[in-house]
């Protein structure tokens, strides 16, 4: 019973405490034009969701594919002699949909040095 | 008076100061003044100095800026005639005992406390329009993908008005950009920078301001990474390395709808600090004569 409360109980106070601070933190009770953003008098014209492009993602992407490649290769290098042409295969297909990706990113650019 | 009181009333003063015409080089002087701190937010601010007379065009622009700084609050306005009926008034050389003063008081809201743009609850969500994207929520439009000018890599178009008080731009300067990422990619001037007395041009107070704005400490100013820290190519170096050396720089700027777009927001507002006050304004209002 415990094991169940206990987490029960100290996400309630999580949340209770993040609430507190909300209603008691600096910007409790602001007005409409305290809250607007500060650019020195002037307003925005469009409005503050918008999409931001993560720039390293195709290099993440590539890093996946690679480090990908290694992790299973360890434990495939130790049984291949005792599988033989089995592990050989599926070491190709796997290369072959891991490769996928790897294109993608010669797509994307990831290749080109800027 | 409690101990506490005691206290709180010897601490520095923070002070944002929305600068005028011919507010600048006053200002400068105050950074030098015990008991005060300027600031570079209202948000830090205690008390919001006006220095200089604000064009009336900017009165809900500097009622914006009083609505931002965090109660309680107070204004000063120094050798400038008031735009709204708060605060009080300073004329001499010296604002710090007005601004003493004003930190004592606190001033209600300047502005309505209702929603910039009012909530245009239509749609299926409630979102002010149809479809996941679309729609104005909030009266504004979401921003949405534009080409892009840099790497090819498009991001959201992001439309605002900056200034006229930022203090990163000179004072009175209001642009309208477009903004993706960092990178500016249409300019627009609303308004021009305030006139400055000629003292504002002198190579001691535009180097500490250019200095300023890269985070250069004075003392720092003439070693050879102060220099290197600008980027190659836009005459920034030859004009700071000018400055510094004590020369006088009478370059002119491009117009800013042309020379602002390509570059990024930092390095826009060192570009605009690199010219002399009175330069900048006389680019800023030629297309108007023209």
């Amino acid at each position: 019973m415990t094991e169940i409360a206990m987490p029960l109980v100290l996400v309630l106070l999580a949340v209770a405490f993040a609430w507190g601070l909300q209603r008691l933190g600096p910007e409790a009770g602001a007005t409409w034009p305290h809250r607007a953003p500060f650019l020195g008098g002037g307003v925005p014209q469009t409005h503050a969701w918008q999409r931001w492009h993560a720039r390293y993602y195709p290099m993440t992407l590539l890093f996946i594919a690679f480090e990908m490649e290694m992790m299973f290769m360890y434990p495939w290098a130790v049984v291949y002699i005792e599988t033989g042409t089995k592990a050989l295969a599926e070491m190709g297909m796997f290369l072959g949909i891991l490769s996928v990706g790897i294109l993608y990113g010669w797509r994307e650019g990831v290749f080109r040095w800027q | 008076m409690s101990l506490l009181a005691s206290l709180a009333r010897g601490a520095e003063i923070p002070v944002f100061a929305a600068i005028g015409a011919g507010g600048l080089a006053p200002v400068e002087t105050l950074r030098r003044r015990p008991g005060l701190r300027l600031v570079d937010t209202p948000r830090h601010a205690r008390v919001l100095l006006v220095a200089g007379e604000v064009d009336a065009a900017h009165a809900t622009a500097l009622e914006r800026l009083h609505a931002q700084l965090a109660r309680p609050r107070a204004t000063v306005w120094w050798r400038a005639p008031r735009l709204f009926d708060r605060g009080e008034i300073a004329d001499g050389d010296d604002p710090t005992g007005a601004i003493r003063r004003a930190a004592e008081t606190d001033e209600p809201d300047q502005r309505p406390d209702l929603p910039p743009h009012p909530w245009e609850g239509i749609g299926p969500h409630g979102q002010g329009g149809m479809g996941m994207m679309g729609g104005t929520p909030y009266g504004r439009p979401m921003a949405m993908t534009a080409e892009d000018i840099r790497d090819g890599l498009a991001l959201d178009a992001y439309r605002a008005r900056f200034g006229p008080f930022l203090p990163m731009l000179p004072p009175g300067l209001a642009l309208d950009l477009t903004l993706q990422g960092d990178v500016i990619v249409a300019a627009g001037v609303a308004a021009p920078p305030y006139p400055q007395g000629a003292e504002s041009d002198a190579p001691g107070p535009c180097a500490a301001r250019m200095l300023r704005l890269m985070g250069i400490g004075p003392r720092a100013a003439r070693a050879r990474g102060a220099l290197a820290a600008l980027p190659r190519g836009s005459g920034m170096r030859r004009r700071l390395a000018a400055w510094v050396d004590g020369a006088r720089v009478d370059e002119t700027p491009r117009p800013l709808p042309d020379a602002l777009p390509g570059r990024d927001w930092t390095g826009a507002a060192l570009w605009l600090a690199s010219f002399a006050p009175s330069r900048l304004r006389a680019a800023c209002l030629k297309p108007e004569a023209a």
